[in-house]
């Protein structure tokens, strides 16, 4: 893996908020085609250090570089456009919208997203079909089924969980920042996210970076694996090296010594 | 006293199918798009007072006749005379008076983007532009060279009125404002079609997207500020060409007609028909021009029985109506009378086979 080039690198990344160092002085490096995870207890920064890839934040100090490239202070939409895509910890959904229309919102390059193509049908009718079969293949896969025409607002904690991945898995990105993909999903359902995840790899190199809570299915599914606390990256490496981390131990069960 | 059903279905068609471009317009700015646009009197004041002066201006203009101030009473008289005498040249200022003030609602919609999505919470842009409507009353209203200020700048004809004194054996004078009925009832049926064929297509959905969570639009690389600054151009847009259509239906651009209470008579079509649903739009407008229309006959009628009675009474009433009707529909119908709807796209075909599958 080592000989494959970062796909993103961190150096030195600082945010606070108030008084707290909520990323404090984080680098790392992710390499193409990887599935990297990222553990920690609550309140150790990990969803502070997506928003700041992501560009939801900005980074006190420090810099983020993708494919080489700066990209910290650039809009989202900048970001996205280059290759990252997320998910979001507490499901974000279009809620006013049905289960299709949220994902039909993933697929990139829509003719008819002017309001002058709109109007002229034939400029997006056949892609708009091309993109509704493979959309619908995707929500299949992950069984999510019978709730097509609902509102994304009336469909159950789990069921928004995996519509929130579909439509990042959707959006084909180069990395792809996953923030608790399993969490409040039946354990059969995390297995499957995992197969999804899997496949997706598999299929598009996508290389993903996932903040899991649910280490027995994480550990077994990352090749790499980072450890955060207090905002600070304390371990990382092969998770059997992490999990014997005398530091990683502790920060988790608060045993000192 | 006899009913005029003729007259009485010419305004009800006519202001009906004005309510409907308006009540449109809002939706696809709120309903579709989430944005809150209280100016909307503004734009459609604005698109009346420049079609009234530009058809003021180009009708001496383009016969040769003298200008003079399109305010005064020989002036007025004469653009009569004239809109007459020269059937397709007054028609054909009609277009162009639409067509400027259609433009003139779009570019002020372009400029008011400006400031107005600069503002971090979205209800400090309804504020915005419902100052600046209250601005346009009372700037146009003292500024007398505009618009003929409070008076209203009056003599603007109906494309239609040649018709009874060139034909006169076919047409009577009440043929040019039934025509213009069927005429308006045309361009809110396209304001329709058109606004369905928006809506049910990737731009819907890009609209809803951001109405929805605009972050998550811009996490999905849609450009948020464009689509904003899109949708209240094509708002203002068909605001103005209601205004331009309203003032010839009238024959008088006064600021009486565009304070921000029409804003919210429109705002309550909307919420009475549903967000985000144009068919709701049109039920919500038929609804307030039957209040409207039913309150002005009740008002002349008991005028007529009762000469004692004061007739402007029931136009209070009907504003207390109107707000019980408001009222009842947030506590049993928050959503409107008719809810909002998927986006009919070929997409939505292949996602309602599962559902047919499952009812054999």
């Amino acid at each position: 893996m080592s000989s494959r080039s970062p796909i993103l690198e961190l150096k030195g990344i600082r945010k606070k908020f108030g008084g707290v160092n909520a990323v404090d002085g984080v680098s790392l490096d992710i390499r193409q085609g990887g599935v990297y995870g990222l553990i920690g207890p609550n309140g150790s920064g990990k969803s502070t250090l997506f928003n700041l890839v992501s560009g939801l934040l900005q980074p006190d100090a420090g810099e983020i570089r993708f494919e080489g490239r700066r990209i910290d202070g650039l809009p989202i939409r900048k970001i996205f456009e280059l290759g990252i895509s997320r998910s979001f910890q507490i499901p974000r959904l279009f809620f006013g919208m049905t289960v299709f229309d949220n994902l039909m919102c993933a697929p990139k390059g829509q003719t008819g997203e002017s309001p002058i193509s709109a109007l002229r049908s034939e400029k997006w009718h056949v892609q708009e079909q091309v993109f509704a079969r493979s959309m619908r293949a995707l929500l299949d896969e992950l069984e999510i089924s019978g709730v097509y025409l609902n509102p994304a607002s009336e469909i159950s904690g789990g069921q928004m969980k995996l519509l929130q991945l579909a439509i990042a898995l959707a959006t084909e990105p180069k990395l792809l920042l996953l923030d608790e993909p399993t969490a409040g999903v039946a354990p059969r359902i995390a297995q499957d996210i995992f197969l999804a995840i899997e496949e997706q790899r598999r299929r598009t190199g996508t290389t993903f970076f996932i903040i899991e809570h649910r280490l027995d299915i994480l550990l077994e599914k990352v090749d790499h694996v980072f450890v955060m606390h207090q905002g600070k990256l304390i371990s990382e490496g092969r998770p059997e090296q992490v999990t014997q981390d005398k530091r990683v131990i502790e920060a988790y069960l608060g045993i000192s010594g | 006293m006899g009913f005029d059903l003729i007259g009485f279905a010419v305004s009800f068609l006519s202001v009906y199918a004005l309510y409907a471009i308006l009540a449109i317009s809002l939706n696809l700015e709120y309903g579709f798009a989430g944005q809150p646009n209280f100016g909307q009197a503004m734009f459609y004041g604005l698109g009346a007072f420049v079609a009234g002066i530009a058809t003021s201006y180009l009708l001496p203009a383009m016969t040769g006749a003298p200008a003079g101030s399109i305010c005064s009473i020989p002036m007025l008289i004469e653009r009569e005379n004239l809109a007459v005498a020269n059937p397709a040249l007054s028609m054909g200022i009609w277009g162009i008076s639409l067509a400027i003030a259609t433009l003139s609602g779009a570019t002020v919609g372009l400029l008011a983007s400006y400031p107005a999505l600069r503002v971090k919470e979205e209800w400090f842009l309804s504020m915005i532009l419902l100052v600046a409507a209250q601005m346009f009353v009372i700037i146009v209203r003292n500024t007398p060279q505009f618009g003929c200020g409070f008076n209203g700048l009056p003599g603007i004809t109906n494309p239609f009125t040649w018709l009874s004194v060139h034909v006169p054996a076919i047409f009577s004078a009440d043929t040019a404002p039934a025509l213009y009925s069927l005429v308006l009832v045309a361009f809110a049926y396209v304001t329709y079609k058109v606004a369905q064929r928006l809506v049910n297509s990737p731009y819907g959905r890009l609209l809803k997207s951001v109405r929805d969570d605009p972050t998550l639009a811009e996490a999905l690389g849609k450009n948020v500020h464009e689509t904003r600054k899109q949708i209240m151009v094509i708002g203002s847009a068909l605001a103005g060409l209601a205004g331009a259509l309203y003032v010839y239906y009238i024959g008088v651009a006064s600021t009486e007609d565009y304070t921000s209470t029409l804003t919210f008579t429109i705002w309550v079509m909307m919420i009475l028909g549903g967000y985000a649903n144009n068919k709701g739009a049109l039920v919500g407008a038929f609804l307030i021009t039957l209040l409207d229309r039913g309150s002005l006959i009740l008002g002349i009628t008991l005028q007529y029985y009762l000469p004692s009675f004061n007739g402007s009474l029931v136009n209070y009433g009907r504003y207390m109506v109107e707000s019980v009707i408001l009222l009842l529909l947030i506590i049993y119908r928050p959503r409107g009378l008719r809810r909002e709807e998927p986006v009919r796209t070929p997409a939505y075909g292949v996602f309602s086979q599962e559902k047919r599958g499952e009812a054999k």
